[in-house]
């Protein structure tokens, strides 16, 4: 269970540190005024100052419980929690998976997981929907369109 | 009248085969994003994108712009009939379009928003007819300052007027600036910002943006809570369509008006969405049924509708008049304008007339052609949404990163991509504003160069920003605007000394509560 407030503070937390960086990295470019106009990192640089002040604001009001705050009080509950990582897990692990798979192989890996693995559906039609995928992509990409997509570094080693 | 003879020649652009059948396309593909929980129109739009490139500019806005009027339509058609907005947009269509549809008269509530939908829309086009080349006049006399004041304008509206918390949306649209900062510096062509990945210096492009933040995000939001896809019924009655928009004109009051508030809100950057839920609110307010919305009422379903479309149309001035898009569809659009190579802003009207009259033609084409195919196909977008979301999902990660990826060719936009998933899905549980992201990724870059080129102009001194009343006007009415929550907020301290008695907490909790679900 994750509590209203403590996304409000990760969150806060999460922009600022942003912030920061993005300061940070500004001042390489210098800021101020030189005889070019404004120096390259001046306008990042008061944009970083914007979030870091934003952030702080939004972490003080994530820590004083206003009346927002109090009204939900959980903001994902372990049901919901374990449905974002059933979608997002997965996802992270394909994404993972193409530079050496390849975008086809790892996207049909990923639809067959997804629908087999949790038996949403039979292993016959998974697998069907699977090499439609793939088909799909294929057609409308590297042959309508032309673009062609990584086909990994497995691919690679067979000479693809 | 120059502005109709104009607008004739446009109409011999719009209406040729090629065009009807990219509008045809475009409207269908729309639909689809608008039915599916997950994608939206910023999302199909930029999907697309890449496809253009090889495309006459003004064919490729007419695929792009069709699809956002089939997506402003489809996302109608889910919240109808399975009280599932399909867009962040038609959220307050679910409050009386669905009731309606489930106490047997589905086609009623359909051809009411549809009708209503497109009176909206024909205001905004109408609007920008007359309008658009006006406001373009103006601004060829713009210099920079002019132009940083009225984006700064553009800004501000979104934190006095979006509805959301102000400092969240002073937040949003710095991170935006900040990304769009990432890269070679067009002014002095030095690199900035890439904190030692060699591969950022090409920037971080606003497609892998939207595609994470509404795509990937919204998946996030929408996988959280189970889908109870239960349809009231899809059948057409086609007697009933007719009999449906001949009553409109009873409720021309909501209507005008509706139309009136979207358009202002699309105008001022206020976006759709808001458009929507003020122009509901308002009605309920005003109507005299007004205790009876919430239950399937007429007005309940034409205003928040007429508004959205309104609204969703008019973004579009000033993106085309000024280069500042009213919404963040528009805002993709205009990416999409830049990599054409158009110079979106007033020159269009002199340089690219084909391409603004052929665009504001095919608008007209366009919503006429949306209406009767989204009436053609309910059916067949009701029988899509039975097909399980575990389905669905999967299928939409994976068009979000080839999306991501084709934009060019990169792995680490992918990665990218799935981080601005969690950082939408992150905004949107908190209520953070996407859409000031969005745009400010897409002309923080202008806005920037704006800003500097009148310091250049003024040897570093701000008061070329009050150098002439034109500039003066806009500078103080974006502070306004700026102040305007924390003026709203003193006067609310001052009027109530003490609000603690649990009845005004109470209050003060259920108009928080609907003020956030405004920028859901």
């Amino acid at each position: 269970m994750i509590s209203r407030r403590a996304l409000e503070l990760a969150t806060a937390v999460l922009t600022g540190s942003f912030g920061v960086a993005v300061v940070v990295s500004s001042l390489d470019n210098g800021i101020g005024w030189s005889n070019a106009g404004v120096d390259a990192g001046t306008f990042p640089f008061l944009t970083g100052i914007i979030i870091m002040l934003g952030s702080l604001y939004n972490l003080v009001r994530g820590v004083v419980p206003a009346a927002t705050l109090a009204n939900v009080p959980i903001a994902i509950t372990p049901i919901e929690l374990r449905r974002l990582a059933g979608l997002f897990v997965p996802a992270a692990i394909f994404v993972a998976a193409i530079p050496l798979a390849g975008m086809y192989v790892a996207s049909s890996l990923y639809v067959f997981a997804v629908l087999a693995i949790p038996k949403h559906q039979s292993v016959p039609r998974a697998l069907g929907m699977a090499a439609a995928t793939a088909l799909a992509l294929y057609v409308v990409f590297e042959r309508m369109f032309q673009v062609s997509l990584p086909h990994g570094a497995l691919a690679a080693a067979f000479g693809f | 009248m120059d502005n109709l003879h104009e607008l004739m020649h446009g109409f011999n652009i719009a209406i040729t085969v090629p065009h009807l059948a990219l509008m045809v396309i475009g409207v269908l593909l729309g639909i689809l994003v608008g039915v599916l929980p997950g994608l939206g129109a910023p999302n199909g739009v930029s999907l697309l994108l890449p496809l253009t490139f090889g495309m006459q500019p003004v064919s490729a806005i007419i695929l792009l712009s069709s699809m956002y009027w089939g997506a402003l339509f489809g996302g109608s058609v889910t919240s109808i009939l399975f009280n599932i907005p399909g867009e962040p947009s038609s959220v307050a269509t679910t409050f009386d379009g669905y009731p309606m549809a489930r106490d047997g008269r589905p086609t009623t509530a359909l051809a009411t928003a549809f009708g209503s939908a497109a009176f909206g829309a024909l205001i905004g086009v109408i609007l920008i007819t007359f309008l658009a080349s006006w406001v373009a006049q103006v601004a060829l006399a713009f210099g920079p300052a002019e132009y940083f004041a009225v984006y700064f304008l553009a800004f501000a509206s979104f934190v006095g007027m979006g509805g959301a918390a102000p400092i969240k949306t002073v937040v949003a649209l710095a991170i935006g600036f900040a990304i769009a900062a990432i890269g070679i510096d067009t002014v002095s062509g030095s690199v900035r910002l890439t904190m030692g990945v060699d591969e950022l210096v090409k920037g971080v492009n606003f497609v892998v943006a939207v595609m994470g933040l509404f795509g990937i995000g919204e998946l996030l939001v929408a996988v959280e809570e189970e889908f109870h896809a239960r349809a009231a019924s899809s059948k057409i009655d086609w007697r009933e369509v007719f009999r449906a928009v001949g009553r409109l004109p009873r409720h021309s009051v909501a209507l005008l008006r509706s139309a009136a508030i979207g358009c202002w809100m699309g105008i001022t950057p206020g976006g759709p969405t808001a458009a929507s839920f003020m122009s509901y609110g308002i009605a309920r307010r005003f109507s005299r049924r007004g205790r009876y919305f919430g239950t399937g009422e007429v007005e309940g379903i034409i205003s928040p509708e007429t508004a959205d479309h309104a609204a969703g149309t008019s973004a579009l001035l000033p993106m085309l008049a000024l280069g500042i898009p009213g919404s963040a569809t528009a805002a993709v659009m205009m990416g999409g304008l830049m990599i054409w190579g158009l110079n979106p802003g007033p020159m269009l009207f002199v340089d690219q007339k084909d391409f603004v009259w052929g665009l504001i033609a095919s608008m007209y084409v366009g919503n006429i052609v949306a209406v009767a195919l989204v009436l053609l196909t309910v059916p067949v977008f009701a029988a899509l949404m039975r097909i399980p979301f575990v389905i669905i999902a999967p299928l939409i990660v994976i068009i979000c990163v080839v999306g991501a990826y084709s934009v060019s060719n990169s792995y680490l936009d992918v990665v990218m991509m799935l981080g601005f998933g969690i950082v939408g899905y992150l905004f949107k549980k908190l209520f953070y504003p996407l859409a000031p992201l969005v745009l400010a990724i897409v002309i923080g870059d202008k806005a920037e160069d704006a800003f500097r080129q009148s310091m250049l102009m003024s040897k570093g001194s701000l008061g070329i920003f009050f150098a002439n009343k034109l500039v003066t006007c806009l500078i103080v009415a974006g502070i306004a605007l700026l102040l305007l929550p924390l003026v709203l907020q003193l006067a609310r301290l001052l009027r109530k000394p003490a609000p603690s008695t649990d009845e005004t907490t109470a209050q003060k909790r259920a108009q928080e509560t609907a003020r956030e679900k405004v920028i859901i």
